[in-house]
């Protein structure tokens, strides 16, 4: 998993607009079906790379990255060239201490790479003291500070501390790798062109046998197919030099010429391990860098919202089109209001009111009138045609507040209107309410009055 | 005529009587114009229970009835024998298509006569009346499967009388209240829609399971939400570069100001993440909402209602101290004779106990290059993610209980008992742990994460009745 994926699958997220329903219909295709998260993030980005606009943020921090590894990647051979050269840095009066050139070939190779390891293990912590002391890590502080005023803005990336602890670390090893490239390359050059005589020297009371089982050991892993890189304990005793007296023995000088087989061992101790082991640390840390990020794109703000919606089914209850309604709730104002009722009609109607209410109607509001009709309700047509056609002069008609009015009662309404010389229409409330009609329910009748609008139709305030 | 492989209702009646807030409320559709008006509704409108694009059935809204009696009459004229009473309703629906006076009855008889069944509503605050008779008359001239719904949309209750007049033409009467109906009311309608046809059953009950797995995917993806919210609150950092010659104390203002209002509008996002989660997107907030949002989340008022007081942070503080001391205990196998703990619990308590009114350090950073920065956060105020945590559960509470029918706006004021009903001493300490974590600005790793998004997701479910 690279980089690259991580970043343009951030940037994608960022600037995503997908409905659900895009989001889950590529949850149901081919491309991610039965994979796991991070590959369907992968996938789901890739399908989506069009839309990335250039320059490609991914693009541009690997650009940068890839600049300062490479700056940094020469510098670090050059070093290990400069660090071999002076370690092997011989004048003829005393012999090379090839106990140097191992601790820096193969102690400090190791130690590092210990600390690498333990940096590994502990990669997901965002304050990390091994990573933080890598030069890698400076290598990305000094990035940022020189690209604050940039374009890219380096510092403002979010990588995620995971991320960004694998690759200090990957980089930590690309480095080491160059350095101990230009260690081998340096050792060759200098074996090449000048005479060197290796001997080994330490304060430490170490006998030559016991510094051959060390050679022994540490050339364990050539020593079956390459022997004459394995000192023999002659070599190993004939190179043990000891600077008191600031002489030479004369047996070594006479074995002067066998002094610089050495090399071989320095050339393979430096190949095996500071190269070798340090290519497959570069690899774990490849490997970690992949993980890290794998792991880490479910993290990326928006991911779990775009891996739900991929792979939750899509429950939807919304209309396919939009609903059409009307705007009826307007103020409209009806004019031909009556603000207290007569005291007698010629004629009381209700509409969809029996009879029987009809009367407790008139006597609750102290109204009389010539005739009480019925209309509306359970009447056939030609019920209402005949009261219709009783109707005449001044009418009252009372209709249930909380039933809205309907085109059957505007029919009604119109053909009444057309008959009579005033109709006042009075909504009324249920019997619990002492026919006393609520404000709202008033409000609808008197909004359908004004939209019909019929001549000689008037309304009790 | 159009027939379709999945069942459909129409849901049909008398102007005004809330036919339209129950398919709101059974579509879950927040969308859907509902008004006190008569007449709001023109047209039909078919609200399909989808899922992957698949129809599993499919309720539709419909005009009132405008002149059932005219419409009555033409079928009586029409009328040749009883059992082809249908087929008059069809030829009805055919005859008048165009005819506008009949434009409201076309519009909700066209898709019964197409196969739909038919969910009468009627108002059981208000009393029956003999109106309705034409209206039910019809419907039972379709011969399709009925069944009737008593909507209480007043404090009044006729449901009694209505159930008398009903029960001679509809298969069944059930009585649900849109505005209030929960998760269970709502299953149960559809429990009595699936009974309406043999047929109809096996798709109306797999709706009835998938609604009950929208509902825990929306608690699961709310959790998943606030668990965002406080990681992110907890764990921000806000950096401000200092302008040249600027004063320490003038950019320390402009820091905390900006601190504040970042953390303000994590909340707002999640609050609106909530109502997206939910179908609430057109929710409308009574003046209350809007002063909650802009309530002061480090106000005395909002800790006292949400957070914690001193005493429980003391407690809280204390017992998080504790453990951590425990550990160094076990670490040295009790060789420390449990100091660590008694220490670790001294050092949490206090800790909490100062850290009651402080929010976060404002550190000045970056001397030594030449270029000051400032830098406000991690949040240190012990109390605020109960705060917040409270606030936004609160929220969350909610909008899930809210029914999709309610148009007018909601005051979401908020109720001072409302944490007894989800913060307990244990959960405290479980949250804890984790508000620790966020607290140091360390990434938690995805497996902490999840923990605490189920620990919320039971919290959630604990509040809605669903633990």
């Amino acid at each position: 998993m690279q980089l690259k994926r991580y970043l343009d699958l951030y940037t994608l997220l960022q600037q995503d607009r997908s409905s659900r329903e895009e989001r889950r219909a590529f949850g149901l295709s081919e491309a991610v079906r039965g994979k796991d998260a991070a590959e369907q993030l992968c996938a789901w980005a890739e399908a989506h790379r069009t839309s990335l606009s250039r320059p490609l943020l991914s693009e541009q921090v690997e650009g940068v990255l890839y600049h300062a590894t490479l700056i940094f990647g020469i510098a670090a051979f050059l070093l290990g060239i400069v660090t071999a050269t002076g370690l092997l840095s011989y004048s003829g009066k005393e012999p090379v201490n090839l106990v140097y050139f191992l601790a820096v070939a193969v102690l400090l190779p190791l130690v590092t790479m210990v600390f690498a390891v333990i940096a590994m293990f502990r990669a997901n912590r965002a304050r990390n003291f091994l990573v933080h002391i890598s030069p890698a890590y400076w290598m990305t502080r000094i990035i940022g500070f020189f690209d604050r005023k940039g374009s890219l803005k380096f510092n403002t990336i979010p990588l995620n501390p995971l991320i960004l602890n694998w690759i200090i670390i990957r980089r930590s090893q690309l480095l080491a790798l160059l350095f101990a490239i230009g260690m081998l390359l340096a050792l060759l050059g200098v074996v090449a062109t000048r005479d060197i005589a290796f001997a080994w020297s330490t304060t430490l009371q170490i006998d030559a046998a016991q510094f051959h089982a060390f050679i022994e050991a540490l050339a364990f892993p050539w020593r079956g197919w390459l022997p004459s890189a394995v000192p023999s304990l002659a070599l190993v005793e004939q190179s043990h030099y000891f600077r008191l007296g600031g002489k030479l023995s004369e047996t070594m000088v006479s074995h002067a010429a066998m002094l610089g087989a050495w090399w071989k061992f320095l050339a393979m101790a430096t190949f095996v391990y500071a190269i070798l082991l340090r290519f497959g640390m570069y690899l774990l840390a490849g490997w970690g860098l992949s993980r890290a990020i794998r792991r880490s794109m479910p993290a990326l703000d928006g991911a779990d919202v775009l891996l739900r919606d991929m792979n939750e089914p899509l429950i939807t209850t919304h209309p396919d089109e939009k609903s059409v309604s009307s705007d009826m709730s307007q103020e409209r104002l009806y004019t031909r209001m009556d603000a207290k009722m007569a005291p007698s009609y010629d004629t009381v109607v209700g509409w969809a009111i029996p009879e029987e209410t009809l009367v407790s109607l008139c006597d609750t509001f102290s109204v009389t009138a010539a005739a009480c009709r019925e209309a509306g309700g359970n009447r056939t047509l030609e019920e209402d045609s005949h009261t219709l056609e009783t109707l005449r002069g001044t009418v009252l008609l009372f209709v249930k507040a909380w039933e809205p009015p309907t085109m059957d009662f505007a029919d009604f309404l119109k053909a009444v209107s057309q008959r009579v010389s005033k109709v006042v229409v009075v909504p009324v409330g249920t019997p619990k309410e002492g026919y006393v009609a609520d404000a709202r329910h008033k409000a609808v009748w008197e909004r359908k009055l004004a939209l019909l609008d019929y001549p000689n139709v008037w309304m009790l305030r | 005529m159009n027939r379709t492989d999945y069942p459909r209702f129409a849901v049909v009646g008398h102007p005004n009587k809330g036919k339209s807030s129950i398919v709101a409320s059974l579509a879950m559709d927040d969308a859907i114009a509902i008004s006190d008006t008569p007449g709001t509704t023109t047209r039909k409108a078919r609200y399909p229970l989808k899922v992957d694009g698949k129809t599993l059935y499919e309720l539709i809204d419909t005009p009132g009835f405008q002149r059932a009696r005219q419409v009555l009459a033409w079928l009586r004229e029409h009328e040749t024998d009883a059992s082809r009473r249908h087929e008059v309703v069809r030829k009805f629906v055919n005859t008048h298509k165009d005819d506008a006076r009949f434009h409201d009855e076309i519009e909700l008889l066209e898709p019964i006569m197409q196969g739909a069944g038919i969910i009468y509503v009627v108002d059981g605050s208000k009393p029956y009346g003999e109106e309705y008779e034409a209206e039910m008359e019809i419907l039972r001239w379709t011969g399709q499967p009925s069944m009737a719904l008593i909507n209480r949309i007043e404090e009044e209750d006729y449901t009694e009388d209505w159930k008398r007049a009903l029960g001679g033409y509809f298969q069944m009467i059930r009585t649900y209240d849109p505005m209030h109906a929960t998760l269970s009311q709502h299953l149960k309608i559809l429990e009595s829609m699936a009974q309406l046809r043999e047929e109809w059953t096996p798709q109306v009950k797999a709706s009835i399971a998938l609604f009950e797995r929208y509902h825990a995917m929306m608690r699961e993806r709310s959790a998943a939400a606030i668990a965002k919210l406080l990681y992110r609150a907890l764990s921000h950092v806000e950096r401000l570069t200092l302008k040249e010659g600027e004063a320490v104390e003038d950019a320390k203002k402009r820091i905390a100001s900006r601190y504040k209002q970042r953390l303000r509008s994590f909340e707002v996002e999640t609050q609106k993440r909530i109502e997206y989660i939910w179908n609430h997107q057109h929710l409308k907030k009574q003046q209350e909402q809007i002063r909650l949002e802009g309530l002061d989340l480090f106000s005395k008022e909002s800790a006292s209602v949400f957070g914690l007081t001193r005493k429980e942070l003391l407690v809280t503080g204390a017992s998080s101290g504790a453990v951590t001391g425990a550990g160094i205990d076990l670490a040295f196998a009790g060789h420390t004779f449990f100091a660590g703990g008694i220490i670790g619990a001294v050092v949490g308590g206090v800790g909490a106990y100062m850290a009651f009114n402080e929010l976060a350090d404002i550190q000045v950073l970056g001397r030594k290059i030449g270029r000051r920065t400032l830098q406000m956060g991690p949040m240190q105020n012990r109390n605020f993610p109960y705060i917040l945590l409270g606030r936004i559960l609160f929220h969350t509470t909610k909008v899930a209980q809210l029914s999709h029918a309610v148009r007018q706006s909601v005051n979401f004021e908020m109720d001072e008992r409302f944490r007894e009903r989800w913060l307990t001493d244990a959960r405290r300490k479980q949250l804890e742990k984790y508000h620790k974590q966020f607290r140091q600005a360390k990434r938690p790793d995805e497996k902490m994460l999840a923990e605490y998004e189920a620990l919320i997701l039971e919290i959630i479910d604990t509040l809605l009745g669903e633990a």
